[in-house]
């Protein structure tokens, strides 16, 4: 079990290494030069230049690439271009807002979708089981920035039931900012419900299907019980994993229903940070969401464990 | 709407909206200001946010006219037009408690002349700049130059005067004279401003009489939720909406429309110095095959956004002029052709270079190459995002026309593209010639009369292309007074309704 968890761990380092590497490359690849950009349209050659140098952009690829993976080690992920601010900050004020989203369309997604995907596979092939897949495809296929429109447009302008966009506003309590983020949730679970629903019903057939739940039934044991205690507890493995990556996926595609809705929030940022060049806030990003995206992986595995004894390290 | 809906809402408005101070208006701007010192920016929207706090000598008045700001008066000028004289305003406080003096008028003005990309472009005429008492200051030149005034009135680049302990290369905290100050600034969420208690006001020009408390401006980069957070009352201004919203916001009960008409013009900038439009049968080729109306309808949608109309300065504007005109709009693709046929062309493509951050540029680009391609070009459309479209058009092997858009400038002296030195490269001796004259004549009548000249060389020789006016749409809540149609908005006088 530790040389398997020393083995995950390491295998982590090598991700975000190649992650690092590849983003580092990829924006530089990319045309479009931050000074210019800052600088707007009327700045001459000689200020671009300028400020280039001002901002350690002059120096080789390499040498830049050095310099951010050393500091990189020691936690520093350099300075915003555009902020001029530690990326570390910049992504800190940022993170709050993304978390919850993902977390709340989550919850939601959950409560909706795993009753539905339970009840879907003990009525296998009725009316309710045809028409909650079939609203699960619907779900599935409208994209998120069209709920958000629809959303935003009939709930927020039209009722006045919930804020169209942004996050509270200078001073904004807790509670303020965690309302403002009740529609863009609602408009990402919704997408991502039909996933686990689909992967629910489809855990549960399997696991319905079994012998030993059979037997259950064959015991006299009722029908709540053998769905609830036995087949559920076996079907919960598959049902973890989509959990964990969807979470996963929620934290690093937000972008859209944060554009939607205009929340300060990690896929804004990154958006905004590729408009305006913004190399380190763009980096950093990218390496906070695969390191996310690899202990999500690890907490899954590691979660098995306790639901299912069977499964050995 | 029934007792329980009507019960629901007013519980979720009730949790929903947090408490507002009396008086905020709040602003949706396109997108997060780079910098709080609009020294070294041109962008609009650090214009629109930095005039509340910061502030120059002079100013505009609603007719586009100078006058004074910070200082007391307008300058006296030496009959040689070499000398700018100007009187300071007694007792005006910076937002740290001190007072402003001429050594800080000086300080920031040199500062102007070294990071500006207005005052850099007139340093070389700039001999010195002197406290030539507590309360006035000298500006001395080599040689006459009648845009100095527009120049220190103007928001964008802006000379703005600071206090002399703070100014250096890079500031860290601007602290100005406005009549709000900073209050706390979220990148991305939020720039709050709030009243300026110490304000003194100016005499003459306009008064900014500090209507409400409080000014937020928040970004929002999509023109979508712009109109949204307009019509659900969450904003009470909004800025630069798509003019599709139009008549949604005209039908709402919370928001009006703002046509802010003619708004500026899009461009399509030649590249004087290298490559296809370098030969003048080319550009002229170019200029006569361009169906403007086309253009402008495409890119615009409804005849209520645009004018097709040929002259720098639209009507109703001192500059306005006629002079060179007849060659716009002529959209005949023969006469291109002979043009062409005259040049020898032989196929090279002609680049086009544009991006799709505004749609508008890419739909005219559309239209353009069809046009072209009947004339007999070869045209290649180069689509880019605008950062990428920022870069390229610094190196002139890249293209042959880029595509941009200005708001109608106060000054004409303003705009960069008639100067040689700007990135189209624009040298032609007999309109530096007639350039020279006009930003050296101090006869506002005589500078009219050179300006119509210089519009007139830029139809014959082609330097840049005019496509037309566009206006802009922008939105307030309904019944909001005090906030004048700009480019660059100010809320100080902003009144919402009871």
């Amino acid at each position: 079990m530790t040389r398997y968890l020393l083995n995950r761990l390491l295998g982590m380092v090598v991700v975000i290494f190649l992650v690092l590497t590849i983003a580092f490359v990829l924006v530089r690849l990319a045309p479009g030069d931050p000074a210019a950009l800052m600088l707007g349209p009327d700045a001459t050659p000689e200020e671009v230049v300028a400020l280039r140098a001002r901002l350690g952009l002059d120096a080789s690829i390499l040498s830049q690439y050095l310099t951010f993976l050393g500091n990189a080690v020691q936690g520093d992920l350099g300075r915003s271009l555009f902020f001029d601010r530690p990326v570390t900050e910049v992504l800190a004020s940022r993170a709050e807002p993304t978390i919850f989203l993902a977390l709340f369309s989550l919850i939601f997604a959950l409560i909706i979708a795993t009753p539905i995907g339970i009840f879907a596979a003990y009525r296998h092939g009725s009316a309710i089981d045809q028409s909650s897949i079939s609203t699960a495809m619907l779900a599935a296929s409208v994209p998120s920035f069209l709920t958000g429109l629809i959303f935003q447009r009939y709930l927020a302008t039209d009722l006045g039931w919930f804020p169209a966009s942004g996050y509270g506003g200078p001073g904004a309590s807790f509670g303020t900012r965690m309302w403002y983020l009740v529609l863009p949730s609602i408009t990402l679970g919704i997408t991502n419900s039909a996933l686990i629903l689909r992967f629910t019903r489809a855990s549960m057939l399997d696991i319905l299907g079994e012998d030993y739940v059979r037997t259950a039934r064959a015991k006299g044991m009722s029908e709540a019980r053998v769905v609830l205690r036995h087949a559920l507890k076996n079907a919960g493995i598959p049902i973890i994993t989509v959990v964990g990556l969807t979470f996963a996926l929620l934290v690093a595609g937000a972008v859209v229903t944060e554009r939607v809705f205009n929340l300060p929030g990690m896929g804004n940022l990154v958006v905004n940070a590729v408009l305006r060049r913004d190399y380190p806030v763009i980096q950093g990003t990218l390496i906070v969401v695969a390191t996310l995206y690899v202990l999500v992986n690890l907490a899954t595995d590691l979660l098995y464990l306790a639901v299912d004894k069977r499964v050995k390290y | 709407m029934s007792a329980t809906r009507l019960r629901l809402s007013t519980a979720l408005a009730l949790v929903a909206s947090p408490v507002l101070a009396a008086g905020t208006i709040d602003v949706a701007i396109i997108g997060e200001p780079d910098t709080f010192d609009p020294m070294i920016s041109t962008k609009d929207v650090v214009s629109i946010v930095t005039q509340h706090f910061v502030e120059t000598l002079y100013t505009f008045d609603e007719s586009w006219a100078v006058v004074p700001l910070l200082a007391a008066d307008m300058p006296q000028i030496a009959e040689d037009g070499l000398t700018y004289t100007i009187p300071l305003r007694e007792g005006v406080s910076f937002h740290d408690g001190s007072t402003m003096d001429a050594d800080d008028v000086v300080a920031s003005l040199d500062r102007w002349l070294e990071v500006a990309s207005r005052g850099m472009a007139i340093a070389d005429l700039v001999e010195g700049v002197e406290a030539s008492g507590p309360s006035e200051v000298t500006i001395t030149l080599s040689e006459p130059y009648a845009p100095l005034l527009s120049l220190l009135a103007f928001s964008n680049s802006a000379a703005a005067i600071y206090p002399e302990e703070i100014v250096a290369p890079s500031i860290e905290q601007v602290i100005g004279t406005g009549p709000y100050k900073l209050e706390a600034h979220e990148p991305d969420q939020y720039t709050q401003l709030v009243r300026f208690e110490e304000y003194t006001q100016p005499e003459g020009s306009a008064p900014r009489e500090q209507i409400p408390d409080e000014i937020r401006f928040v970004p929002v980069p999509d023109t979508n939720t712009r109109v949204e957070g307009l019509l659900s009352g969450q904003f009470d201004f909004a800025d630069s909406l798509a003019t599709e919203a139009y008549d949604r916001i005209d039908g709402s009960e919370t928001a009006e429309p703002v046509l802010l008409e003619p708004f500026g013009w899009p461009v399509f900038a030649v590249n004087h110095k290298e490559g296809l439009m370098t030969d003048l049968k080319i550009r002229q080729a170019v200029q006569a095959a361009l169906p403007y109306d086309d253009m402008l309808f495409a890119a615009f949608g409804n005849d209520m956004f645009f004018q097709t109309d040929g002259a720098y300065y639209p009507e109703g504007w001192q500059w306005h002029t006629e002079a060179g005109t007849e060659l716009y709009n002529i959209n005949d693709q023969q006469l291109a052709g002979q043009y062409l046929e005259e040049a020898g062309y032989d196929g090279q493509p002609l680049r086009i270079l544009t991006s799709r951050q505004y749609e508008f540029h890419y739909r005219m680009a559309e239209v353009a190459q069809m046009a072209l391609e009947m004339a007999g070009f070869t045209v290649e459309m180069d689509v880019v995002d605008w950062a990428t479209l920022a870069q390229n058009r610094d190196n002139p092997a890249l293209w042959d026309i880029y595509i941009t858009h200005s708001p109608f400038l106060p000054e004409p002296a303003l705009i960069s593209s008639l100067f040689p030195s700007a990135r189209e490269g624009w040298d032609n001796p007999e309109k530096n010639e007639i350039l020279d004259r006009f930003t050296s004549e101090t006869d506002p009548e005589a500078r009219v009369e050179i300006f119509g000249e210089l519009q007139e060389m830029a139809y014959e020789d082609v330097g840049i292309i005019k496509i037309g006016n566009f206006n802009a749409l922008q939105g307030q809540r309904r019944g909001m007074t005090g906030v004048a149609p700009s480019p660059w908005p100010a809320f100080w006088n902003a009144e919402l309704p009871e």
